[in-house]
């Protein structure tokens, strides 16, 4: 046998990256043509837009209900994040840590609300609300977002303490640490990019979150319900803008979550 | 001391805070809901108690099971396209440079951390009566009056297949990455053809994140609200549509919460038929 052709060298690699370079188009174009749209000085949407201006973030940026939503939206976040973050790694804790048969049994629990259709968890959280007379208020939004975004944390952290090297911690351990301390000091440090992970998480899909918000508010609107109220009523530049605005949010979290996870993880973690 | 022998019940406690939460969040608000949906809604007036009204009402009302079923079909066509675009890409993110790779992954990762109403809106401007399409075909004199692109089940399907495509990309391209490439390697050196080699080894043994995916995407789509309603406007009715209004407008939680409870019911003999394939695979 001559010249052996190794199987990967035989990918009809040209036509897949044809493939896959469409599909790419089919989902960032839409996006790119909204952030193009974003910036008219014109009081209609055309692409490509006739003038160019910051017109529009402007008027977003000082108008009270876009404000008045943004700021609600971000604060119920800011809430969000820390708690998801301690609720779900001690979580991920103990599924790590306590016994080996009742992990997956427990873990699925954990983790069900992920899998529960939002408009269903919406729906009974909504009743809930009601029931304890807590609609229309952070009392009823915190606890609601929490229970979407800690399986991800769960997730997140949970992958990373697997991989993690016990002997380390049992290590601090031997030498006089705490349990707390050793977690604390060597264990923590170690999966910090997953840690990250799971905050930024958390707080995109806190900051986005529609349907169950929807269900539980009656007169106070978060950003998404404000810009779907907006948008039902009519198709300003002005949502661009918001949208434009939201998705420079998401997006510069989400590089820096790839980002981090590949930089971090390369030479921090211990093999 | 070694991990699997100590049997560290005492790590449980931890669970706690998450438990109490989920508690009230999540296990007592279905139970609420199971409950209500044997409840009686008449006159505006919601008894507790065990009758079947709401279920015979989804059955025989006309509308409700033909929404139902229409939410399914659509869901099967969203999950059958997330498929058909979802695998090149894995494919070719198993087997590209590390660079290409992040590259790949972002660009699949980003959309499922921007909000779907961005998203929405994004088509809502290309695909609308007077969006890009329209208006550049137009401006062509290719067509006189603006195509119907959305208000109907192409523009959700898009609009869905756009937002959930990276929940199938993940799995696959998990299973394939689990994939042994010397396999394949040796099925290719004893000459089997690239097309012959991923017909009869990589998609079989990609088989497990196919269906992890298609069941996430299907799960996904069943419960999708805002698409329909913003890229189908009143046109294409889904059930969490119906389950919405009929809370919002009607106040009848009673047949809202049958409606969610069948929902749930349609997911979970998906999951169940899901897992059956995949063993039935596995024995093989």
């Amino acid at each position: 046998m001559s010249s052996q052709e190794s199987y990967g060298s035989r990918l009809p690699y040209k036509f897949l990256v044809g493939l896959v370079t469409i599909v790419i188009l089919f989902l960032e174009a839409p996006l790119i043509i909204l952030v193009i749209q974003s910036f008219t000085a014109e009081s209609y949407l055309a692409f490509p837009p006739p003038s160019y201006g910051i017109r529009w973030y402007k008027e977003v940026l000082t108008s009270e209900d876009w404000l008045n939503s943004i700021s609600l939206s971000l604060i119920i976040a800011a809430v969000v994040t820390p708690l998801s973050l301690v609720l779900g790694t001690m979580a991920a804790f103990a599924l790590d840590r306590g016994p080996k048969k009742l992990k997956h049994g427990l873990q699925t629990i954990m983790i069900a609300p992920m899998v529960l259709p939002h408009i269903v968890l919406g729906l009974g959280l909504f009743k809930m609300a009601l029931q304890l007379d807590i609609d229309d208020s952070m009392l009823a939004y915190i606890p609601a977002h929490l229970t979407i975004t800690i399986p991800f944390v769960i997730i997140s952290v949970g992958a990373s303490l697997q991989t993690f090297e016990v002997s380390l911690e049992e290590a601090a351990r031997s030498l006089g640490a705490s349990r707390f301390w050793a977690v604390w000091y060597i264990t923590l440090p170690i999966i910090r990019p997953a840690l990250i992970a799971g905050s930024i998480f958390s707080f995109i899909i806190s900051f986005d979150e529609f349907i169950i918000t929807f269900f539980l508010t009656t007169f106070q609107r978060t950003l998404p319900i404000e810009m779907f109220s907006t948008l039902m009523y009519q198709v300003k530049p002005s949502i661009a803008a918001v949208s434009t605005l939201t998705l420079a949010v998401t997006a510069f979290l989400t590089a820096m979550l790839i980002l981090r996870g590949q930089v971090t993880s390369g030479d921090k973690v211990i093999k | 001391m070694s991990r699997n022998s100590d049997q560290n019940y005492g790590a449980l406690w931890l669970l706690t805070p998450t438990v109490l939460l989920y508690l009230a969040t999540f296990f007592v608000p279905l139970i609420m809901l199971g409950v209500l949906s044997f409840a009686r809604f008449e006159a505006s007036v919601t008894t507790l108690g065990f009758y079947f009204d709401n279920y015979v009402k989804i059955f025989s009302d006309g509308i409700t099971l033909k929404i139902f079923f229409q939410t399914v079909r659509l869901s099967l066509m969203i999950t059958f396209w997330c498929l058909i675009l979802g695998y090149p890409v894995a494919l070719l993110m198993r087997s590209c440079s590390p660079k290409m790779k992040m590259v790949l992954l972002f660009c699949v990762v980003s959309p499922l951390l921007t909000s779907i109403i961005v998203r929405n809106v994004a088509w809502l401007l290309i695909l609308g009566r007077t969006g890009i399409i329209n208006d550049t075909l137009i401006q062509w004199d290719l067509i006189s009056k603006p195509l119907p692109l959305m208000y109907n089940e192409f523009g959700v399907i898009l609009a869905v297949v756009h937002v959930y495509l990276s929940f199938m990309v993940l799995p696959l391209f998990g299973a394939l990455n689990s994939i042994n490439s010397s396999i394949e390697e040796a099925a290719s050196s004893l000459g089997a053809p690239y097309w012959r080699v991923f017909l009869s080894v990589t998609l079989p043994l990609s088989l497990p994140g196919v269906m992890a995916g298609c069941t996430l995407v299907f799960i996904l789509s069943m419960g999708v609200y805002l698409t329909p309603v913003i890229m189908g406007g009143n046109f294409v009715l889904t059930l969490p549509m119906l389950i919405t209004e009929s809370v919002r407008e009607q106040y009848d939680w009673p047949f809202a919460s049958a409606m969610a409870l069948m929902l749930l019911l349609a997911i979970g003999f998906m999951v169940i038929l899901s897992s059956g394939v995949q063993r039935l695979v596995g024995r093989r």
